[in-house]
């Protein structure tokens, strides 16, 4: 937080968005913002009962924090889920630069969907696998479902055993991709 | 005999849905409260709880320990158990236990339960009354190269599905033979976990069929009637995400049959209580028979709202010995009935389950929305039990009414605190063949690509959003440092309330 003063203060702060998409919004951030070309006002509100929701354009858009951890956001609209880090234009520029050179890097981790059991693991260390296929079986809400791994390349290690109970975004095996 | 009292050995919206219609007939009901859900919504609305909270055996959950639910209900002196759907459901000892004690089952006789149950014996009854079934292997299959040859012989794909099964569980399409080991090992298996039995049968699988079932009522006095079609197309994994009645593929001519070969599938085992057979309807309007669910089902309020029939209380009526008191020309279906069922399931994620806390709860209330629910504000959503949090079923006069309810109802029901399938129901009321009523069971993976919708207003506001919050706490940090409890959620306003 501290590397945040007053004299590097930036005009402008960027939502960039998982699909790497950057939203611009001027500094001081106000709830009037210019949107295709016209000023158009959001306004924020919060029902009695406990909801938070947007109105724009004369509609009301439900709004719910999933998940706030220093600059990533993961906002709620109408029941779609969208995540975000709140870059300023230096941080941005970093963040592109380090994409660019760290994207050939080697190894990737697979972790658990959601919380279960590990039922059987379908790879060991050293196995080549490629992507899509299946790696562990996991048991959550009843069903058996197949992780699969988003990577081809060769499985460095595995991180859990038979019959773990494993906590949702747990590391279940790291993959060296190649 | 009348039933004065009533257990229910399930939980969650089933439960209330029971309770609402016991209240209605005057039966005292009690219900089972366990320390996975000590606080649950159901437990209040009962009358009397009995207490299976002080032990955790999770080698035996609580709603699956036949011998303690049938002598809790001896102590207490309850007439009946209606065991709702799932779990003991379809237990034929479970049933024969309850016989044997002179406890009311509400639902069908254990004999009916074991021969609709035991899908190789269905088949039989089916094949022996005249009613058309798909190829595939007479039994269960002993191991993965008995499944390879049968496969061989019927072509692939095949489907491996478990003999005790239902519900989408133990359940594996298989398209070539080099999955097929892998495929026999993964259904045994959860067969074993779900069923308690890890037997498994073959069948040729139709690629595209539609999922159309009939709602039975039949007493004791071999009385049976069909309530018309439930249309189930929309799956994903076998498992449904919204139901109608009717179904925009059938027409009268077609009801009659498929009505007739059902009514004759439940004649077949002296069916009584309510109950559903499931068909496969192929393009050509060739239909064959799936299986019987010898329970109440999950999207009975679909029929109940077309039909104005109480499904429940029938089940009631029927197991105190009542004749019907309607014949078949005396159903009408009124109407078009949709059931949207929402699932506490992250649809971005591939529809993994979302746990968490229901913060708030609202939706729309007018005539044509009726929700069936086991949640509330505060209710906790556990991974010990199945992801639906409720039903929202929506009736109007025509299937194109149905749909317009349905997209207000849909903006306008409200869930925060976890991902839901709403996002989900949006997407299938934005594509356009659904609305034609074009669709089978390969909606999901085929026409619809993207399993949620939003549009592009949306994604801007929720960066407009997130940039707003960041630059606020930005600013308060700059203003007067604050202490922020991480591990606490924070509602998006709390500290500043003056917004409008």
């Amino acid at each position: 937080m501290a590397r945040i003063s007053k004299k590097k203060k930036s005009t402008k702060l960027i939502a960039l968005s998982t699909t790497n998409k950057a939203y611009e919004f001027k500094k001081p951030l106000e709830l009037k913002i210019k949107y295709q070309g016209k000023e158009v006002e959001i306004r924020l509100h919060e029902d009695p009962d406990g909801f938070s929701y947007i109105v724009w354009k004369n509609k009301k858009y439900m709004l719910d924090i999933i998940e706030k951890n220093q600059n990533r956001y993961t906002i709620m609209v109408n029941g779609v889920w969208h995540s975000f880090t709140v870059e300023t234009p230096i941080s941005l520029k970093r963040r592109r630069y380090l994409e660019e050179k760290g994207d050939s890097s080697s190894s990737v981790v697979i972790e658990a969907p959601m919380p279960g059991k590990i039922i059987d693991i379908l790879v060991e260390e050293g196995s080549e696998i490629k992507e899509g296929e299946p790696i562990i079986i996991l048991e959550a809400m009843k069903m058996q479902n197949e992780i699969s791994s988003h990577v081809t390349g060769v499985v460095k290690s595995v991180e859990v055993k038979k019959n773990d109970s494993v906590m949702k975004d747990d590391v279940l095996i790291e993959i060296q991709k190649g | 005999m009348k039933i004065k009292s009533l257990l229910i050995a399930n939980r969650g919206e089933i439960a209330i849905r029971i309770i609402r219609t016991a209240r209605k007939m005057g039966i005292r009901t009690y219900v089972i409260k366990t320390i996975k859900e000590p606080s649950a919504w159901y437990l209040e609305e009962a009358d009397e709880i009995i207490d299976f909270s002080e032990s955790f055996d999770d080698s035996l959950p609580e709603f699956l320990d036949i011998e303690r639910i049938i002598a809790s209900t001896k102590k207490h002196k309850v007439d009946a158990i209606h065991p709702g759907y799932g779990f003991l459901a379809e237990n034929p000892d479970f049933a024969r236990r309850c016989e044997e004690e002179k406890i009311v089952f509400i639902g069908p006789s254990h004999d009916a339960i074991y021969r609709m149950g035991h899908k190789t014996i269905a088949k039989e009854l089916a094949r022996k009354h005249n009613v058309p079934l798909l190829g595939g292997s007479p039994g269960s299959v002993a191991n993965a190269e008995e499944a390879r040859k049968i496969a061989n012989e019927i072509g692939y794909p095949v489907i491996l599905k478990a003999a005790a099964g239902g519900g989408g569980r133990g359940m594996r399409v298989v398209e070539k033979e080099k999955d097929i080991e892998r495929m026999f090992t993964l259904a045994t298996n959860e067969a074993e976990k779900a069923f308690n039995n890890p037997d498994v049968f073959i069948e040729r699988f139709v690629r595209e069929p539609r999922h159309i079932e009939f709602q039975i009522l039949a007493d004791q006095h071999g009385n049976v009637v069909h309530l018309g079609e439930r249309e189930c197309s929309v799956q994903r994994k076998h498992q449904k995400l919204l139901e109608e009645s009717p179904s925009p593929a059938l027409d009268q001519k077609l009801r009659n049959k498929m009505g007739e070969a059902a009514i004759n599938i439940a004649k077949a085992v002296n069916y009584y209580s309510a109950g559903t057979v499931e068909f496969l309807l192929d393009e050509d309007k060739s239909f064959t028979f799936m299986e019987m669910n010898t329970r109440i089902q999950v999207e009975h309020p679909v029929t109940e709202m077309v039909t104005g029939i109480d499904l429940i209380e029938q089940m009631i009526l029927i197991a105190e010995g009542k004749k019907l008191a309607f014949a078949q020309k005396d159903i009408k279906l009124n109407g078009w009935a949709i059931e949207w069922r929402i699932n506490a399931e992250d649809v971005q994620s591939g529809f993994s389950p979302s746990l968490g806390t229901i913060e708030k709860i609202s939706w729309a209330e007018n005539e044509h929305i009726r929700v069936d629910t086991g949640v509330r504000d505060g209710s906790v959503i556990t991974p010990y039990y199945d992801s639906m949090i409720a039903k929202l079923i929506v009736h109007a006069e025509t299937r194109e009414k149905a749909l317009q309810q349905s997209s207000m109802a849909i903006r306008k029901f409200w869930i925060k605190g976890t991902k839901t399938t709403l996002a989900f129901c949006r997407a299938v009321l934005q594509n356009s063949n659904f609305r034609k009523g074009k669709f089978n069971t390969s909606f999901i993976s085929k026409e619809l690509k993207i399993h949620y919708h939003n549009e592009p207003d949306e994604v801007m506001l929720a960066a407009f959003f997130a940039t707003y919050d960041y630059a606020r706490g930005i600013h308060q940090f700059e203003e007067k440092p604050l202490k922020i409890d991480k591990s606490k959620k924070i509602a998006p306003w709390v500290s500043n309330k003056r917004l409008r």
